[in-house]
């Protein structure tokens, strides 16, 4: 392992890379072999259906939001507040949700906003100006409280693990504008996930609908870049030293696909390199826009977050089919105001400028941008350690989640829950139905986007979805 | 892994992309409504009154029957019909009468009600669970239950000169059926490399390969193979393909992703029984049932350790009948997948669609398992199993618990100093750590949380080094430390006590009928092999099971097997999925040549090895990959599914890895023993990452090369860090079962293996041995290490000008050096704050025994790493031919 460790730390120098990353696009010859099949596996392709949405950015808030403190406000909990009662073990139940409990009203204060009055949180003050384009949908049900079983499920339709992620299913259904950039890009938050790259694998699909994560420092892809000491000059004559080889190498054995496909992959692999600095380079970004998202801001989660939003478009700009963008830190069982406040106020303005810049620049007609975590969160805490905090548990009957863009309606509310928002009464789907309706958004069908492997064709879905009529304008 | 498999993935690829699938497979809906939502509410809300047993108001709802019939209020449904159906209306609470009974409270959710309107509009179709079984398959789909049968060798037709041993005469016969000739034999340079690689991993050293090609008597040629299969190497490599098929990791995946500290032994118990040529039904019985019958052979109870290895979690989050149940699906699917190539999983919601398993038989086959408990027992190591890495893998843990235990005491003597400033020091003497906590800030709460988490997995960490065993016990053998011991997972009567029911639409929720232990009817149905009697008692049931599976006339235990063995020779199996061998499988190309190895398999013994030499011994495998007119080659035989020539494979990913280490003369010999840390890519090793609720520690490679440097076997499995270089190519996803590696050639690949400080690394540990080599040696030693032969005058003459240009460009380029280690600062957001909590990851300050750096060579050998660097991307040395 190397150990010349600089630092883990967010810090304003987030995708601020050096322009000259080591090859740019003269060494090539070095390695093109005539005209090599391309498989194509890659190349853009129609979907099922005609559509307006042909990318999708997710937003996927980790650890639970809370839908009662965030966009589903629950009036009947200002009553209810630290009434005590206890929930009797039920072998279906998880221990955490069991045993001496007290309700817990939001802390927060609401708002309306948008034509109908909507109301949300009212520390998202820049998001309130998005409302009008924003379908907020509370019907959706999740099946598991346990973070990395519901991880993978909204992120691989399994809860499991092992099954391709939704980005990996919608690259394979319409392959990617650039091939010069992976088809699906994953800008985790600094620490990676609960259950790691299974969020992002491409499970049993080919590997090149795998998500790709762009880290935030060292290399945006790995291993991008030969370490410091390696010149220019280095790796063009190493290039061309191995291109003899392999040519000479093919000569001999004619006939065989593999061997230009790799030689291909080299070319690609420095295309990728040439063209991923400027794909990244936010700075280049006007001043108008960064201060859109936040970049910049004194809050570092916000700069933070705000970057990532920010790259999202233009990777999405740039052809990149489905861009993943990670926020942690939503698992909120204590002090939900402090807890949640900071989150809120961390994702305010790079949202709100997503959704404003999308839209400005045309976007947002083609691009569905999906708001959700892996499930929502309980009316009511447990009495743990003989204390009260005020925060609140896993629940998977109802969640919060929003989306826009392309066919998504706009300005609406779909379904409803309970009036402790324990559970969805309206309109009540489970995720393999949202995710059905996602493809759906996208012109792909998830009875015919199946790939062959265990045993049968499998889907994202499972075993087949429900598309959410209320979901599509 | 080689065209023809490629093109046919890509084919199907394709034809999928445009969108045409091979065939619908999901349930109608209605069937689905039934399965998941209104047979179990009939069944939790209904039936208790109206059909088992009780019919209240003369209405049976347990039948369709039944409920068209209706009650003393006349019909509950009219099929087609919800407006006019009473029982709509009464679940609305639209009516006089209102169910369940008690009031708005209990009634049922919405979605619930739209279910059963929806189920209504089509009919009320009433799906059985335990419907009659369909029996009519297509007898094509059938031949792997089909009893083994013992086929003529071929003879005539083609020349028998090209018979070395019966596998010829059966693949030349088949090829003769469809006029192909066969290419001729392979060069020996390229055969010695091929052989080396498909038994041992590695590729072989220029002296193995000089002896070789120098003698080409027949001999020479048994002579090797049955070194190699001599050698160590051999269970190294072949146990490998078997932990791709059981997911082998040394974690347990998921959340905290704990580490199974003991795991490693049946890593080397699996290369140990691969290198003693073990019988294989005997490798049945000992990782099924080797607890129960072979309780005093300490390898059968390692062996059991397969039952455990697929990822499995149980927190406070999961719901302890879930986590069960995850662990009985996971075992029985798997224990199908693995010896009998079945997907039973399928069976899991619903009779099989595509073979002959009844749900019925997939319970029956859980409830096998159904007192299986996990156990972690004292087991003194054997003398074969390695404890010679101990000492050293020791060092990075001492003194570590101490430093974690001392923050964990400061920040409660802290907290106790601001308790009793509030409530007195006698108080805050007597305070334990649940009251300390509320006297700490929340960072301080944080920092616990983070301390406490690595003491928890630091002692588990170092259970490696105890002979202890990663095994199972039917119940709870209360002197074992088990996982349930350790939470609310099970108690020791659930055990006792544990019945399996066929739950429909696989949901815990919904258990219909009970089930008593059992195998698969097919099975007795088309091969004649009497089911196996299970007893119905806490222990003798895996036995039961075992025995049916290693039964000689168990018509697809064997023939799974040596399909296996003949995919990893020739890249492609007989039946193509070695996991499956139902209908959705494809189909045998030589059905007589399968079943004649299945056969010759258990008459020697279930001996693997066996196996290997028949086939190795054949001219099949000594073929050449080039043909001499490929063009009506690809006419007739467009996938060359009947091996007219041998298909080129590219390298596994640990194989790459380890021929780089072993033509770099970096590899360790260092054998068995708990997984070590290989070095991987520093940024994926300093990334912070989440271990539920708090941050896992950095991951550190070893300090000595020795260590960092074994075979990739013995690397540490953490299914929730795989070294990327693995990964990249096409390392299988350790939660998965394995049957296949996909060989996908992806740009980051090129990252890897030009760019990687691991690849750069061991370029310039092999270029400084060949510094030490006469200047006009260099060149052809390199070749002959990286490839197997020497090179030609004209990559000779390449190689010099390449070499003379770098190194004139290096007398002018010096390689700045080695930056120094610093600390790492992780941080998440904390839960209890949203804010950033951070944490200093101290950098390594123990003795480190560096890679070399190219600040410490001389341009000549910088040269000479450039040369090693190219060879290790080139298409030779990524390719076996």
């Amino acid at each position: 392992m190397k150990r010349s460790v600089v630092t883990a730390t967010p810090s304003r120098r987030e995708f601020l890379y050096h322009s000259s990353m080591g090859l740019g696009s003269i060494a090539l010859s070095a390695l093109l072999h005539q005209d090599s099949a391309r498989a194509g596996v890659l190349a853009p392709r129609r979907g099922h259906h005609q559509t307006k949405a042909k990318n999708c950015i997710f937003l996927l808030m980790e650890g639970g939001p809370s839908h009662i403190d965030t966009f589903d406000p629950k009036a009947k909990l200002a009553d209810l507040h630290m009434t005590e009662f206890v929930k009797e073990r039920n072998k279906f139940e998880a221990s955490m949700n069991t045993g001496k409990r007290y309700f817990v009203r939001s802390p927060f204060e609401f708002r309306r906003a948008g034509n109908l009055g909507i109301e949300i949180n009212a520390k998202l003050g820049n998001f309130a100006d998005c409302v009008d384009d924003v379908c907020f949908y509370r019907g959706l049900q999740a099946e598991s409280v346990n973070h990395p079983t519901a991880l993978y499920h909204i992120n691989t339709g399994n809860r499991f693990g092992g099954d391709p992620a939704v980005g990996s299913w919608v690259t394979y259904g319409l392959g990617t504008e650039n091939e010069n950039l992976p088809g699906f890009v994953v800008l985790p938050d600094h620490a990676y996930p609960q259950g790691g790259a299974a969020n992002w694998s491409s499970g049993f699909l080919p590997a090149h609908y795998q998500g790709t994560p762009l880290r935030s420092q060292g290399a945006p892809v790995l291993d991008m870049r030969p370490p410091a000491y390696v010149t220019d000059f280095q790796q063009r004559k190493t290039l061309e030293f191995l291109g003899q080889l392999n040519r000479a190498h093919a000569q001999r054995h004619p006939r065989h696909d593999d061997l230009s496909a790799r030689i291909e992959s080299y070319e690609l692999a420095f295309r990728m390199q040439a063209e991923m600095p400027a794909a990244i380079d936010i700075d280049s970004e006007p001043e108008a826009t960064k201060e859109l998202y936040g970049v910049g801001a004194a809050d570092p989660e916000v700069d933070s977050i705000g970057r990532r939003c920010l790259l999202a478009r233009r990777l999405v700009e740039r052809g990149v089919r489905f861009v993943q963008v990670i926020v942690s830190g939503w698992d909120s069982h204590d002090y939900i105001e402090k807890a949640h406040g900071s989150r809120l106020d961390a994702i305010d303005r790079p949202i709100a400028g997503l959704l404003k810049d999308l839209k400005r620049t045309g976007l947002l007609e083609e691009t569905l941008v999906v708001w959700a975590g892996e499930f929502g969160r309980s009316p009511d805490n447990g009495v743990r350690g003989g204390g009260t905090a005020w925060g609140r548990d896993h629940n998977a009957p109802a969640m919060a989640f929003w989306m826009a863009g392309g066919n998504a309606p706009r300005g609406e509310i779909v379904g409803a829950t309970d009036e402790t928002g324990r559970t969805a009464v309206e309109v009540v789907h489970p995720i393999k139905n949202m995710h059905t309706t996602l493809l759906h958004l996208l012109g792909l069908d998830d009875a015919k986007l199946t790939y062959f492997a265990q045993g049968r064709d499998k889907q994202l879905s499972q075993t087949g979805g429900e598309l959410i009529k209320e979901l599509v304008a | 892994m080689h065209p023809t498999r490629r093109v046919g993935s890509l084919a199907r690829a394709l034809g999928l992309l445009a969108f045409a699938p091979l065939l619908v497979v999901s349930a109608a809906p209605a069937d689905e409504l039934y399965r998941t939502t209104i047979q179990p509410t009939l069944k939790q809300q209904c039936l208790g009154c109206h059909g088992e047993g009780n019919t209240f108001a003369q209405l049976d709802l347990s039948t369709r029957d039944g409920a068209l019939r209706g009650g003393q209020r006349g019909p509950a449904f009219v099929a087609g019909d919800p407006a006019s159906s009473l029982l709509m209306a009464v679940i609305d609470h639209e009516g006089e009468l209102a169910m369940p009974p008690g009031g708005a409270e209990k009634q049922l959710p919405k979605s619930v009600r739209s279910a059963f309107r929806e189920w209504i509009e089509q009919g009320v179709p009433y799906v059985e669970a335990r419907s009659a079984v369909r029996w009519d398959f297509d007898e094509a789909d059938l031949w792997a239950f089909r009893p083994v049968r013992e086929h003529p060798v071929p003879s005539g037709g083609f020349d028998p000169g090209l018979v070395r041993t019966p596998v010829d005469a059966f693949i030349l016969s088949a090829l003769a059926e469809r006029g192909i000739e066969p290419a001729p034999r392979a060069a020996r340079e390229t055969l010695v490399r091929r052989v080396t690689f498909d038994l041992t991993g590695l590729p072989p050293t220029p002296v193995e390969v000089e002896a070789f090609v120098s003698d080409d008597s027949e001999s020479a040629y048994k002579e090797l193979v049955e070194r190699l299969l001599d050698s160590p190497r051999y269970g190294e490599r072949w146990g490998r393909h078997w932990l791709d098929v059981t997911r082998y990791a040394d974690t347990a995946g998921y959340s905290n992703d704990f580490e199974r500290p003991n795991a490693w032994r049946y890593r080397d118990y699996v290369i140990r029984s691969f290198n003693a040529d073990k019988p294989f039904d005997r490798f049945v019985l000992e990782q099924i049932a080797g607890d129960e019958l072979f309780p005093h052979d300490p390898e059968a109870i390692i062996a059991t350790g397969f039952l455990r290895s697929g990822p499995w979690e149980h927190t406070g989050m999961a719901v302890a009948a879930v986590s069960r149940q995850l662990f009985l699906d996971d075992v029985t699917h798997h224990v199908g997948q693995s010896f009998l190539g079945l997907t039973l999983g399928c069976a899991r919601c619903h009779d099989h669609k595509f073979d002959p398993i009844p749900t019925k038989d997939y319970y029956k086959m859980q409830a096998v398992f159904a007192k299986t408990a996990f156990a972690r027992r004292p087991l003194p190591f054997v003398p074969a199993e390695s404890t010679e890495g101990f000492a050293e893998g020791r060092e990075p843990f001492d003194g570590r618990l101490e430093v974690l235990e001392r923050r964990m005491h400061d920040l409660h003597e802290a907290a106790r100093d601001r308790l009793a400033e509030e409530k007195g020091a006698d108080v805050a003497a007597k305070a334990a750590s649940s009251i300390l906590q509320r006297y700490m800030d929340k960072e301080q709460a944080e920092l616990l949380k983070l301390l406490r988490k690595r003491v928890t997995m630091h002692k588990l960490s170092v259970l490696r080094f105890q002979p202890l065993a990663m095994t199972v016990s039917n119940g709870l053998e209360p002197e074992w430390d088990t996982v349930a011991a350790r939470s609310s997972y099970m108690k020791p009567a659930e055990y006792a006590e544990a019945k399996t029911h066929v739950l429909v639409g696989g949901d815990i929720q919904a258990p219909d009928e009970e089930v008593m232990p059992g195998a698969l009817q097919a099975v007795e149905r088309y091969s004649g092999l009497p089911a196996p009697t299970i007893p119905d008692a806490l222990s003798g049931r895996r036995s039961a099971l075992a025995k049916w599976i290693a039964d000689p006339r168990n018509p697809l235990t064997a023939r799974v097997l040596v399909n296996r063995v003949w995919q990893y020779h020739f890249g492609r199996g007989l039946a193509a999925n070695p996991n499956n061998f139902g209908k959705m499988g494809e189909k045998p190309t030589h059905p007589e040549l399968l079943d004649w190895l299945a056969k010759f398999f258990v008459d020697q013994g279930w001996s693997v090895k066996a196996v290997h030499r028949v086939i190795l011994y054949s001219e099949a495998y000594r073929r050449s990959s080039d043909y001499p007119d490929r063009d009506a080659l690809d006419a007739a035989d467009p996938e060359n599914k009947y091996l007219a020539r041998f298909v080129p494979r590219r390298l596994e990913a640990e194989e790459l890895r380890d021929a780089m280490l072993a033509v770099s003369g970096e590899l360790s010999d260092s054998v068995g023993g708990p997984g070590t840390y290989p070095q991987i890519n520093a940024d994926v090793a300093r990334q912070p990452r989440h271990a539920m609720g708090t941050l896992r520690p950095l991951y550190e490679s070893e300090p000595t090369r020795r260590r960092r440097n074994r075979r990739s076997i013995y690397s540490f499995q953490q299914r929730s860090l795989i070294d990327p270089m693995i990964e990249v190519f096409n390392g299988p996803n350790p939660d998965l079962t394995c049957e296949r590696r996909e060989a996908s050639t992806v740009p980051t690949q090129a990252f890897a293996l030009l760019n990687a400080e691991q690849s750069r690394d061991l370029a310039l540990v092999m270029a400084q041995s060949l510094a030490d080599r006469p200047v006009d040696k260099r060149a052809g030693d390199a070749f002959r290490r990286a490839f197997g032969r020497a090179p030609t005058p004209e990559e000779r003459d390449w190689t010099v000008r390449f070499l003379e240009e770098m190194t004139a460009h290096y007398r002018d380029h010096p390689a700045e050096s080695r930056e120094p280690a610093d600390d790492v600062v992780h941080d998440i957001t904390s839960e209890l704050t949203g804010e950033r909590f951070e944490f200093v990851q101290p950098a390594y300050t123990g003795p480190y025994e560096h890679n070399p750096h190219p600040s410490d060579a001389t341009p000549e050998t910088r040269a000479l790493a450039d040369l090693a660097l190219a060879l290790f991307n080139a298409n030779e040395f990524v390719y076996v031919y």
